[in-house]
């Protein structure tokens, strides 16, 4: 057995002899392998070992008081198509994702470019600073903020509504099956908008002046710095955001249990909540984990299109 | 990240969950508790509770460390949970096989569930009406809890849904208890011209809804209808009391509440308004009064009355029901421990210490005789527990006595009712539904 050690697989040992290079492989013998042996067996149990056991969940029934089990095949993959649940939670990640890319994508962009297109630094920090505050608070504190700020006559927006003479659009945000999931999607953004920002002021810092100052001199304006110069400069980083916040839109739970746990009438459910309803509230476990494999599903393909992407785009600086 | 990170999570506990209960398994035979058996006063118990309410939570405690006193070699560890946690945390637990030695339970399908996993050990020689300690306890209260002929719970306190109101209110309106729910709909017009508030409603939760449809269901359908429906095998969901007695809901919904608005607002925040004295009424549980109208609210007890939701005129079921029904602890039949178990909740329904669970500021009518202390307990209490008493049918709360997808059911489509998107007859197609798939999966 080759002992790996600071004599033998390091610089000095190894010297320019043939001798010398061979003894640096040891590190590739299988005892080397101990050492990362638990790491492997952790991973395998804790991230692929659910994974593959969801499928195979997915396939039965389970009476998790009796312990029973029956195999149903594809059936509760088939009842998915029929579930108008199932439809209207995947329209409302559908909403999610599309508005939370709007805003938090290209409406982060945009105010990141402001920003940074500041004079004074200190401005800059304040702004990023005051922008990142909502990032920082706890996601359930948060929807219980807008909890009240929604609450019908009491609550902050529709005080603010009949304060402003717009009366007529008062209304209970989050006790209407037209309005609650808006509602909630709204707070996700007051919540998500900084973070997109401070990453997008990130990326911008990272442009050389050189360009700028060049453009200025060409006599292009602001827009056309942004257009020309900022938007194909952070377009790793707008496809990164675009595909991370597709991924979470498709992840979403906590926002919703919050603020509305799904109602009224299941109109606020999206795929995460609906899971969790058809696991632990309705004992459906193996549904459950049919709509678990519909979410490990997207979120892969969204995941695989992100390693594609970034692959592909990354830029040479 | 955290939304990823809590999505496996969610995953990864329903599947390896379910993983690990399918291949671990579990003992399925049945458990009788021994009368006889001897009690070791040493190691652990674990205990569910539905005490998590920062104002119900020192009970158990104070209880748990009085016991570790008497018995030194004993270490009691108390799981709380609110009324709305418990449900998840208990499935998680029996999915992981991991229920502690004593936990809470409901009546009705609720605890059927345990009892049909052989998850709850057989009470019926222990607290049977016939034994010291069965003597001890109310005898309905025992008898809700059983199954297939055996017991299998410890009844801890009572609980029947009451409408309280403001007197002052009341009286400023000119209004009077009404005693029929056509006077109780004149009541919130009534109420609403002067200026008040009529019924503070918070059905963000979904459950408050059906509770008030649950006791109309007791009152326009027959008994024997009802608890025929309650099994998904039997089912019909056809009697018409069940669309009259959607429509009064709806009614009671547009006279007396904020309509739409309520699925806006928790059931805590409706409770608020009520004991701020911002709403007229509030229709609630016993074990709430003491929340509703105490030292410290602005509502004070001299001012809260309260009466039975009323009965419609021409109802053709029973009109001397009350919704409600008693709520307890069953033992698991996987502890390893159960003499202790038993000897437990025997101290805890002890007289001395029911006294205290029925006073303020806990006010959870025990279900010990001799358990109610007039002297210490809320009037309000004192005196639901006699119309308890009264009741002819304790009518089990909709969503624990129906299967869970017939429960879901009821809870969604009565948010839609509420905020004016289904029809009665559109609510009782959705049950219907989920009544027929359950019976199918059976």
């Amino acid at each position: 057995m080759t002992v790996p050690g600071p004599m033998t697989s390091g610089p000095a040992a190894g010297g320019a002899s043939l001798a010398g290079k061979r003894r640096a492989r040891p590190a590739r013998t299988w005892p080397s392998f101990r050492w990362v042996a638990i790491a492997v067996i952790m991973v395998g149990w804790f991230v692929y070992y659910p994974i593959v056991d969801n499928f195979i969940v997915s396939t039965t029934n389970q009476d998790i008081y009796t312990g029973e089990v029956e195999y149903v095949g594809l059936d509760n993959y088939a009842r998915l198509l029929d579930d108008p649940v199932v439809w209207t939670s995947l329209r409302n990640n559908v909403l999610y994702a599309v508005i939370s890319v709007l805003f938090q994508v290209f409406g982060a962009f945009l105010l990141a470019a402001i920003i940074e297109g500041l004079q004074d630094e200190r401005w800059q920090r304040f702004w990023r600073a005051v922008y990142f505050v909502p990032s920082a608070i706890s996601i359930t504190v948060t929807g219980l903020l807008f909890y009240f700020i929604y609450q019908p006559k009491s609550g902050l927006l529709d005080a603010a509504l009949v304060a402003l003479g717009l009366g007529e659009f008062v209304r209970p945000w989050l006790g209407s099956e037209h309005t609650a999931i808006y509602a909630i999607i709204a707070m996700s953004q007051w919540q998500g908008f900084g973070y997109s920002t401070l990453l997008f002021a990130l990326a911008i810092q990272k442009i050389p002046r050189e360009l700028y100052d060049a453009a200025i001199l060409d006599g292009a304006g602001p827009l056309r710095r942004l257009w020309n110069i900022t938007f194909p400069m952070t377009r790793e980083m707008t496809g990164l955001m675009i595909i991370v916040t597709i991924t979470g839109a498709f992840q979403v739970f906590n926002e919703v249990m919050v603020m509305t746990a799904g109602g009224p009438n299941n109109s606020s459910q999206v795929l995460g909540t609906w899971l969790y309803q058809q696991g632990f509230i309705q004992n459906d476990f193996g549904y459950g984990a049919a709509i678990a494999a519909v979410i490990f599903v997207v979120t892969l393909l969204t995941g695989i299109a992100q390693l594609w992407y970034t692959r592909r785009r990354r830029v040479q600086l | 990240m955290k939304r990823s990170v809590h999505i496996v999570a969610i995953a990864t506990a329903t599947a390896t969950a379910i993983g690990l209960s399918a291949g671990a398994g579990f003992s399925r035979e049945a458990v009788v508790a021994d009368p006889d058996a001897k009690v070791e006063y040493s190691g652990t118990l674990s205990i569910l509770t539905k005490f998590g309410l920062q104002q119900l939570s020192p009970y158990f405690v104070s209880v748990a460390q009085e016991y570790e006193k008497l018995h030194p070699g004993v270490k009691i560890e108390l799981i709380q949970e609110s009324d709305d946690s418990i449900k998840g945390k208990t499935k998680t637990l029996v999915a992981s096989n991991s229920l502690p030695d004593i936990y809470f339970t409901w009546t009705g399908s609720w605890g059927e569930n345990f009892v049909r996993g052989d998850r709850a050990v057989d009470l019926t020689k222990v607290v049977g009406p016939d034994t010291v300690w069965g003597k001890t306890l109310s005898p309905a209260a025992v008898k809700a809890f059983e199954y297939n002929g055996k017991l299998y719970g410890v009844p801890l306190y009572l609980d029947a849904k009451f409408m309280g109101y403001n007197k002052q209110i009341f009286e400023k309106a000119g209004v009077e208890a009404p005693a029929t729910f056509e006077k109780l709909l004149e009541s919130c017009d009534a109420l609403r011209k002067a200026g008040a508030a009529p019924i503070s409603f918070g059905n963000k939760e979904a459950w408050p809804a059906v509770h008030y449809v649950g006791q109309l269901l007791a009152y326009n359908v027959p008994t024997a209808t009802l608890e025929r429906d309650f099994d998904p095998a039997e089912a019909k969901f056809d009697d018409p009391g069940y669309v009259a007695s959607l429509a009064q809901f709806k009614a009671l919904v547009d006279h007396c509440t904020d309509g739409a608005a309520v699925n806006g607002t928790s059931y805590a925040a409706a409770l608020q308004a009520f004991s701020n004295t911002d709403a007229a009424m509030y229709y609630q549980e016993i074990i709430e009064f003491d929340q509703s109208a105490s030292a410290d609210t602005k509502l004070k007890a001299a001012d809260f009355g309260f009466f039975r939701l009323p009965p419609p005129a021409g109802a053709k079921g029973d009109v001397k029901a009350i919704e409600g029904a008693p709520e307890g602890y069953m033992i698991s039949a996987a502890s390893t421990n159960i003499p202790l178990a038993i000897d437990f909740m025997k101290f805890v329904t002890a007289p001395d210490n029911a006294k205290v669970l029925s006073a303020p500021p806990y006010g959870q009518p025990s279900a010990t005789i001799g358990g109610a202390s007039e002297a210490t307990m809320n009037p309000a209490v004192v005196a639901g527990l006699k119309d308890i008493s009264e009741a002819t049918y304790l009518m089990p709360w909709l969503d624990t006595a129906n299967t869970p997808r017939v429960a879901a059911a009821w809870l969604s489509s009565l948010q839609a009712l509420a905020g004016g998107t289904m029809t009665p007859e559109g609510v009782m197609e959705e049950v219907r539904k989920a009544s027929a798939a359950d019976a199918k999966r059976k």
